[in-house]
């Protein structure tokens, strides 16, 4: 069996095995868990990695399923975008797993700890499964799975508001699903397809030949965005997020923060321009109307939602809704058409994992050392936990888009990209934003470091386990601002190829 | 108004119907299991339409049997592939109504309600 030329699948096939077999060793040991799922993300995590300079958004690695040729079965296609997004998820991945190992023991309770793992590697699974995807309904099946299994995430710790939250969670994210598949069907009775590139060849073909059922397919354009939205958080239809990924255990609160939303972000990525991106000319006026609806939405979410954040007393719920701010910057980025805000929206889906997956377990590391939730408990907290606080506001600068950090290149793109397209009332918003933003993070930096502590000074650090990932994570977003050349160059030639028409 | 047309495009209708409904249901009754209900009237009529799109009047399955190349040539074999996604989606409707009833239970457990104003009303954010 020749496994090099299975690699792509086996970056799904792999996490899923592990994950079906991690509630067997649950059985007897319950310790065994952390070490079979960290080995198991290892593994993929290598995977992922080892096809980084052999995969471009023109030329990408495809494996059709059990042999069956594109239009029918299903093909696996990891193009730039699946590879950037497969890569930050397993490096994520192993981060929160070692962070989880002393977690778990604070706000997981014992007889759920196997369940903990096992979610966890189902949700890398899916996500992985998602972002190398060719096809829309195997997306979606993806979709589901990592939905379903970050609800049971969000309730796990039993709590009555996280198991309210995780409803709520449950009912927008489920009505969006269904958007999702309805558009599907609605798309595929007209393209008779489930490949993406397919469906746009074909769809291609009916604009040339101004076929009957365009509208049919146009109104498919409309509910995937709508869908895709609600999983991305996108400002309007944001409202499940500050109460789901607040009230979650910290890794999980990461993770969801971190990736899952992202998820939305590549459904709208994979829609609006692999699947709809060619057949362009037949749509272009639905299809232009939804990308200005989708950057005024992301626009007005930045301010909107930073003003939120600011008006929080609750750490993580303030850490929240400033990923409402980054989804803004992210779909922004991406629905204003120009090259190099595209780049920078893709380059910002890395740049915001890192940044407020550190901003989350930093929160994590309070709660687990204090069990302080609230903002005006942090006080002198720098004193007592230097690396701690010091990698809090190392991510607060790339948060707020300060240089050196990769949240300023991101940012800087984005607006580059806003103003190459004369959006100049979106560059306003997005500004203010940043401002605002500036402000929610250093207030908790200043309490941090600039008052009177209020547990003393004696250096009282967190466990190691949960150090080494919010330092690595700190560290990951000035590396990549200083070496953000590492990455742009191969996300604008992705975003050239995908703008095409 | 032309009602020959509306009556051999039934399905379709009555899908967009009982997706409205669903979706009335979902976002506008208080009662959570109602919700729940809303939510699977909604998968059922996503489930109707891709059914009714791969319907074919007195269709053959594409298996090959004595009746198999008739049918091709009238083109009446029926595209299994809806078939198969209705089935996938089911389960998934499946597993998202029993974790959805499963958090029901947990959330009257601890509200000793379904009201979902009522619900939200406590321990404000």
């Amino acid at each position: 069996m020749n496994l090099a030329a299975r690699q792509p699948v086996l970056l799904v096939a792999v996490p899923l095995v592990f994950a079906a077999t991690c509630p067997l060793w649950g059985m007897w040991k319950r310790r065994i868990c952390f070490y079979w799922a960290l080995g198991g993300m290892s593994v993929t995590a290598f995977l992922a990695w080892s096809l980084i300079g052999k995969v471009s958004q023109k030329a990408p690695l495809t494996y059709n399923v059990s042999g069956w040729r594109p239009p029918w079965g299903i093909q696996i296609r990891i193009d730039t975008v699946g590879l950037l997004l497969a890569c930050t998820i397993t490096a994520m991945s192993i981060l929160l797993l070692l962070y989880s190992y002393r977690y778990v023991e604070k706000e997981i309770p014992t007889q759920r700890i196997v369940y903990y793992y096992t979610l966890l590697l189902l949700i890398f699974t899916a996500m992985l499964g998602c972002s190398v995807t060719g096809d829309l309904f195997n997306f979606f099946v993806f979709m589901e799975i990592f939905s379903i299994t970050s609800y049971a995430l969000v309730a796990i710790s039993g709590e009555r508001r996280a198991i309210r939250a995780a409803l709520k969670y449950l009912l927008m994210g489920a009505t969006s699903s269904l958007t999702v598949l309805l558009a599907i069907s609605f798309l595929y009775s007209v393209t008779g397809s489930l490949n993406m590139v397919d469906i746009g060849q074909v769809l291609e073909r009916m604009g040339r030949t101004s076929s009957p059922y365009l509208p049919v397919a146009a109104a498919a354009m409309i509910f995937f965005i709508a869908g895709f939205c609600v999983k991305a958080a996108v400002f309007p239809v944001h409202v499940w997020l500050p109460e789901a990924h607040s009230i979650a255990p910290s890794p999980v609160s990461a993770l969801l923060s971190a990736l899952v939303i992202k998820m939305g972000v590549l459904g709208i990525i994979r829609t609006l321009f692999t699947v709809y991106g060619r057949g362009f000319s037949s749509f272009s006026e639905v299809w232009g109307a939804l990308a200005t609806v989708l950057s005024w939405a992301a626009a007005l979410s930045i301010p909107v939602a930073a003003i939120m954040a600011i008006m929080q007393t609750d750490l993580k719920v303030m850490i929240a809704y400033s990923s409402v701010v980054h989804v803004g910057y992210i779909v922004l980025g991406i629905s204003v058409l120009s090259v190099q805000g595209f780049a920078g929206g893709l380059f910002n889906i890395v740049a915001h994992a890192m940044g407020k997956g550190c901003f989350f377990l930093v929160a994590g590391i309070i709660i687990y050392k204090h069990g302080f939730r609230r903002i005006d408990d942090l006080k002198g907290l720098g004193r007592s936990m230097p690396v701690t606080a010091g990698a809090f506001a190392i991510a607060s600068l790339s948060i707020v888009g300060l240089p050196p950090s990769a949240g300023f290149i991101a940012k800087w793109n984005i607006l580059y990209g806003c103003l190459q397209q004369s959006q100049y009332i979106q560059v306003v918003l997005a500004l203010f934003g940043s401002m605002l933003s500036a402000v929610y993070c250093f207030k908790v930096v200043y309490y941090m470091f600039f008052t009177g502590s209020n547990v003393g000074a004696k250096m009282d650090e967190g466990p190691m386990t949960m150090l080494i990932p919010v330092t690595l994570l700190a560290a990951g977003t000035v590396f990549f601002g200083i070496f953000s050349a590492l990455l742009m160059p191969t996300l604008s030639n992705a975003a050239r190829v995908l703008l095409a028409r | 108004m032309n009602f020959s047309r509306i009556f051999h495009n039934l399905n379709y209708v009555v899908s967009a119907l009982l997706f409205l409904m669903g979706l009335y249901a979902v976002t506008v009754k208080p009662n959570i299991i109602k919700k729940l209900i809303g939510l699977n009237i909604m998968e059922t009529s996503v489930f109707l339409l891709i059914v009714s799109v791969g319907m074919v009047d007195n269709g053959v399955a594409p298996i090959v049997t004595e009746g198999y190349r008739n049918a091709l040539e009238a083109g009446r074999v029926v595209n299994p592939i809806p078939q198969a996604l209705i089935l996938t989606g089911i389960v998934v409707a499946v597993s998202t109504t029993a974790v959805a009833l499963s958090l029901c239970l947990r959330v009257h457990e601890k509200y000793g309600t379904l009201n979902a104003p009522e619900i939200l009303g406590r321990d404000v954010l």
